[in-house]
Parts: C-alpha cells; structure tokens; sequence
C-alpha cells in the first residue's frame, strides 16, 4: 500500500516538472505572462477614474469682475479653462469635435444683477456622451457656481468666509476610508491583477489539456498507466504555481514599491485565497478544454465565459450597481468573492472573522465549479 | 500579388472555418452574447449606495436631514446605528459604503445661528463611485443650507420667505446636457461596446490562424508553394475580416434597436471606419500568431495586446482625457480610442467625416503599419 502512494506521488511529481518545463521552455508565453504579471499592471498607474483637467470653454457676456472670479474658480485638478468663444455656435462646434467638455455661458449684466440682488442664471452645457465624465463635470460646476452664489449671498449680508460661525449651516466633514486620499493609484492596479490571475487561471490549464488532445499526444498519455487524476492534477497544480509565483511577483515588485498599496491584512491569507480560487476557476479551464477540440475553439469559449465574469464580478462596479436581475448571477461568479476578500485583506485588513462568509461561498463554488470540470475530465480522458 | 491565388487562399481558410462547426459558432454568438450581457449588466450610473445614520442628536431638525439621504434615490437606507464604532464592522464587509453621523446639539446650534459639523464617512475602495457620492452629499448639504440660510435671513433681516430664498441663492445654475440628456449610461455603454466586442472577438479569432499551421506543420505546403507572403496573409486574413465586419452590423443593430441608442451620423462613414477598425484588430491577432511558435503563447499574448488596453485606453471605463500626459500618450498607441471617438460621434454627436476624418485616418494607418509589421516578420525561409 505504502508503495503504491509513493509512487502515486513521484508520478504526480515527475507529471508537474513537464508541465513546468513546457511552460517555461516557451519563450513568448513566459514572456506574455511576465509581462501580464508586471509591465501590464505597472502600465494602469496613468488611469485615472477621476475627472482630470476636463477643458471648459467660456462665453462671458458680462466681462465683469465678478464674472472673471467665477471663471477663475475652474481650475485644475478637475477643470482647465480652454480659453474664451465669441458665440455658443462655436462652443456647440467645439464640443462636437470633443475639443472641450462643457461650456460656461454667463449673461450680460452678471455683475449688476449679483449686486442689486436680482437672480442670475448661468448656463453649463456638458458633453454627455461619456456619462460617467458628464456626470462628474456637471456636479463638480454646479458646486463651483453653487459654492461661488452663496459666498456672494454671504457678502452682500456682510459675513465674510472668516464670520462663518454667525451663520447657521452645515459644515462637511468627509472622510474617505480605506483610500483616504481616493487614490485610484491603489484600486486599478489590485483589480488590475485580480483580472490578470482570473485570465491566467482559465486559459493555462484549458490550453495546456486541449494541446494534448489537438496534438494527438494524450494518445501516449491513455496507454500510460496514469490515471485520468494524474493527468489532470499536474497541469491544475503547475498552473497555480505559475500563478502564485507570479502573484508575489506582482505584489512585491510592483503593487508594494510602485503604488505603495499597503498591506493591512495578512499575507498567508492572501496568497491562501489566491490558491484555492486559482484552483476552483481551473475548473472551468478543465471545463473549456472537454468542450473544445482545438485551441481555437478553446480561445473563443474561454474570452466568452472570461470576459463576463471579469466585469460583472465587481472588478469594476461593485455589486450594488449591477441591475436587480444580475445582482444574484454574481454570487456565481467566483471573481466576486475572490474580489470582496482581495480589497478586504490588502486594503482593509480585514480577518476571517469578517470574511468567512465570502471564503464559504467562494469553496462551495469551488468545489462545485472544479467537480464539474473534473467529472467531465474523467470521462473524456478515463 | 496575384489576386486568383489570394481568393484561392481565402477560400480555404474559409472552408477551415466553416466545417469546424462550434467555433463558427462561436465567432458569431461570442461577439452577440458579450454585447447583450454587458448592455444589459453593465451600470455606471451610481445609485443605490447602501449607507447607515449614526444620530447623536435625534431631534425634528436632524429627522429632517437625515430623510433627505433616506428619500433619495441615490442612497439605500441600511438602518441607524448607535455610535460609529458599529459602523466600522459594516464598513469592512461592504455591507454599507456610506455613513453620515449627525452630532449632538445639532438642531440646537442651528437654531441658535451657529454652524454644525456633520461628519460623513465613505468607503473609497471604488474611488469613482467614492467621488460621486461625495458630489452627492455636498449636494444635499447644499440644499439644506440654502434653507437653512434662507430661514436665517428671513428671521434676521425680517424679508419675506420667497426674497429671502432669492437673497440666499443670487446664482442659479442651468445644467444642459448635450448628446444624452437623460444621461443614460447604457447609451454610452452600448456605444462604447461596439468597440470593446469588436477589439477583442476579431483578434482572438484571427490568433490561431498562422501558428496552427506552423504547429501541425501544414504550414511547410505554404513554403513550398508559390505562393507569396504578401498573398498567404492577404488570404489568410480576409475570411476573419469578413465575419468580423458582420459582426459590426451586428453590433450595430443591437446597439441600435435593443438597446434603443440613437444612430445620428453618417452610416456609410461609420460603415467604412469600422471595416477599418476590424481590419486593426484582427491584423493584431495575425501578428500575435505570426511572431510566435505555439498556440497556447499567440493566445496569451493576444490578451496581452487586446484584453487589456481596450479595457484601460479606450475610454469605456476610464476617460483619456483624465489621463496624464504618458497615460495619453499611451492611450494613442492602441486603436481602440480613435474608434470609441467614432462611435461616439456618429451614434449620439450626429458628427462624420468632417469632424472624425482624423480618427479614420489614424485607424488606417494604424492598419498599414501592422500590416507591414507582419509582412517583414512572416518569412518562407525561417531560421529554425
């Protein structure tokens, strides 16, 4: 008995290490991977998600005092003054060819009516083709010229900003947790390698039992006295060694010294979540690979069910802004999980305590994902 | 270029396409399916933030400003807590992403004329959605102090309530929203999903095509052959050229009558400019299966060269001109961006060739450099 383990378990390990030498004896791939695990993710720290010197061009009818100190107040980081148009035909032009976002349109007799306390309406028109920059640049105006109407309030009232305390109002106080300063410089990158992990986790393994099939070689490998076990755990288990090697390459050298993420949670956790949803989305690759009979057919198949697992996972919206209906596909998506405890362990420092609830769902769905995969294995490959 | 022996190349491919019936299936469901699940999936549009009240003060005043977050449709009311030390278990499991925290003695200070700090807490893991909420709750605060000041105004100087309002607000702004007015993101989205589909189906399509004849080795019938290189890409192309721009109509007509996006350019631009755009992509799958040995490498490099920057530079989910100078300049080398500014101009601008001839332009030079990229590359003599 005690010999039949062992060499159950040399013959494990001898089918790894050619895994592992077929892998690493492809140049190209080794490189398509280094660079997915690095370069492409040192490359998101020029991504902003916020709204970044959006160019404003002005039509001032008054060119008043007040008028200039309203302009004036659309500075960077958010907006940047494109300059002034004669008429709104040619801001309509400008905004057309995407030479600028809004437009600010201040009547004549600004100044005047400002000071006799008569109403004044100020027009912004906003670009909003891209909703999400639309958005952000109609809010951010409407604060500017909102802030910049009750401050001329306050003054024709005789309280300046230093007098604040005889007014009643609400003052803010916002802060923002996990990501004080809102550092997208934090969160693109870790999605950024979430998404990296979840594509290598699919595609390597599908690719890797396909090119056997397509190559004619699982021929040698059924009259081999393997079992369909052993052909199937080396290629999972090489795989999740690439991916975790590439993991820590990331975080190390890239995630840790580029962006300065800080690493409030624990470690081994981390890399242990990393391991068992590795394992459950191979799976899916196992899976991919029995429906498939050439690489070709496994491409296609592997971005169809990639691609929305990686945007409906919460990779890039979190699950509050999914449609009703969608909401509850999430919670069969492993991403998700894989994500709600990738933010909670880096950025939050949270435990199992917290997170034992996510761990549950992500190794049901493994187990359920990777017997699937398996059992169809085994029947294709028994 | 003999154009017989391209059509002779093209026909084969095509006939490798055609009995291989799944991924002929698939070249035309993948693109289909990914549209529809992502139109329909895919919200921008921030609502519903689940969030929590911690009243210290609970008085009418501070009922009244909490409802105004309660009532409104960008915030989910999650329940009050006690002290913010309870909000701090809710915040880490994402079971709420704001908290607003009224101090004591709020009414009281309002009342007497003094201002009142009020403390709101906001889970910035997602820092869009970080940054529009913050927008949310200054615009709520706002309105409430435009009250609030209006009242003290009224109190103070003796005004009638409607002169004191005027008096407290002197500027009142007038948001015009070109393009989209009822900003719709699935609009955007669906615009900017023509592009996305179509940057990354083509290629993954094409990927395979030269690498698998080099991995079978059938590849040797063409170095054998008279064929020229220029012809056995030209033919090896074409067929993945064609699905892809049925495709694009595909696209098109989804975008269009499913998810009822307005089309108010000029068709036969936007027609040209994407059988342009297709030929972009699929010719960097070819070039992805011409520089490498195995299919397993074209695929992942293929992710490399698609996946990503379609994701990060093309404006779907990141806005370019937000990006800093090398984030931009990093952006112009991938096709993606000029096409998502086509898109979005003949779809929602109603602008064409007079104002995007430099996109066009910018694809179809991208075009040719690829093409002669992978002209210089593919050899019928290789060194190994």
């Amino acid at each position: 008995m005690n010999s039949r383990l062992t060499l159950w378990w040399s013959r494990l390990a001898a089918m790894t290490v050619k895994e592992l030498l077929q892998l690493f004896r492809d140049g190209f791939l080794m490189f398509a991977i280094v660079f997915l695990f690095t370069a492409d993710i040192y490359m998101t720290r020029n991504v902003r998600l916020e709204l970044n010197h959006a160019t404003v061009v002005v039509h001032d009818a008054d060119h008043s005092a007040a008028s200039r100190e309203l302009i004036y107040r659309f500075r960077p980081p958010y907006f940047q003054l494109g300059g002034e148009i004669q008429d709104s035909r040619e801001g309509q032009a400008l905004l057309d060819q995407g030479q600028a976002l809004a437009v600010l349109d201040i009547p004549p007799y600004f100044q005047r009516d400002l000071q006799s306390g008569r109403p004044t309406d100020v027009q912004v028109l906003v670009d909003t083709s891209n909703t999400v920059l639309g958005t952000l640049a109609a809010s951010y105006s409407g604060q500017i010229i909102g802030r910049y109407g009750f401050e001329a309030a306050l003054a024709r009232m005789g309280a300046s900003e230093a007098s604040l305390d005889t007014v009643p109002m609400i003052q803010d106080q916002h802060r923002v947790w996990y990501n004080p300063n809102q550092n997208d410089a934090w969160f693109i990158p870790i999605s950024e390698l979430l998404t990296v992990i979840t594509v290598m986790a699919i595609m390597l393994p599908a690719a890797a039992a396909v090119r056997e099939k397509e190559r004619g070689t699982i021929e040698q490998l059924l009259v081999s006295p393997l079992t369909p076990a052993l052909i199937l755990l080396p290629k999972v288990i090489s795989m999740t060694l690439v991916i975790l090697a590439g993991t820590a390459i990331s975080l190390f050298l890239v995630l840790v010294p580029v962006f300065g993420v800080p690493i409030k949670g624990s470690l081994p956790l981390f890399f242990a979540v990393t391991t068992l949803y590795t394992v459950a989305t191979s799976g899916l690759g196992l899976y991919i690979a029995t429906l498939s009979r050439n690489l070709a057919q496994a491409a296609m198949l592997a971005i169809f069910i990639l691609m929305p697992m990686v945007f409906l996972s919460g990779a890039w919206t979190p699950p509050e802004a999914m449609p009703a209906g969608l909401r509850e596909t999430m919670y069969l998506s492993p991403l998700y999980y894989f994500i709600e405890m990738g933010y909670g362990i880096l950025l939050k420092g949270a435990g199992l305590d917290v997170l034992w609830d996510s761990l549950l769902g992500l190794t049901l769905l493994g187990v359920g994902i990777f017997g699937i995969g398996v059992r169809r294995f085994r029947r294709q490959f028994g | 270029m003999n154009l017989a022996r391209i059509a002779a190349l093209a026909h084969k491919e095509w006939r490798e396409i055609v009995r291989d019936r799944l991924f002929l299936a698939l070249a035309f469901v993948v693109p289909a399916a990914l549209m529809l699940v992502f139109g329909y999936g895919l919200s921008l549009d921030v609502e519903h933030i689940p969030f929590a009240v911690v009243d210290h003060d609970r008085s009418a005043l501070s009922r009244d400003y909490t409802h105004r977050f309660i009532d409104s449709r960008y915030f989910d009311y999650r329940g009050h807590v006690k002290s913010e030390r309870e909000l701090d278990p809710l915040l880490a499991d994402s079971r709420i992403r704001f908290a607003i925290v009224v101090p004591p003695k709020f009414e009281e200070n309002l009342m007497a004329g003094r201002p009142a700090a009020v403390q709101s807490l906001i889970d910035g893991t997602f820092p869009f959605r970080a940054s529009t909420s913050k927008a949310y709750v200054i615009a709520i605060n706002a309105a409430f102090n435009g009250e609030l000041l209006a009242a003290y105004i009224s109190r103070r100087f003796g005004v009638a309530p409607e002169r004191a309002a005027a008096l407290a607000q002197p500027v009142r702004v007038q948001l015009r929203y070109l393009y989209n007015q009822e900003l719709k993101s699935t609009w955007s989205i669906a615009t900017a999903l023509v592009m996305l589909v179509l940057m990354v189906a083509p290629p993954f399509l094409t990927a395979l095509g030269v690498v698998r004849e080099k991995e079978s080795g059938s590849i040797y019938n063409i170095y054998a052959s008279t064929v020229t290189r220029g012809e056995f890409l030209a033919g090896k192309l074409l067929p993945y050229v064609g699905i892809s721009i049925v495709n694009s109509l595909i696209l098109w007509a989804l975008a269009t009558g499913l998810f009822g996006v307005p089309f108010k350019g000029d068709p036969l631009f936007f027609f040209l400019s994407s059988v342009i755009y297709v030929t972009c992509t699929t010719g960097i799958g070819l070039l992805a299966s011409l520089i490498v040995r195995t299919q397993v490498a074209a695929m992942m490099l293929t992710v490399v060269m698609t996946i990503i920057p379609s994701v990060l530079y093309s404006g779907l989910l990141v806005p370019i001109a937000s990006m800093d100078p090398q984030g931009q300049f990093e952006a112009h080398l991938f096709p993606a961006m000029y096409f998502t500014d086509i898109a979005l101009g003949s779809f929602l601008k109603g602008v064409g060739l007079e104002q995007l001839w430099g996109k066009a332009l910018a694809l179809a030079i991208y075009a040719a450099v690829l093409w002669l990229i992978s002209f210089a590359l593919f050899h019928k003599r290789p060194r190994t």
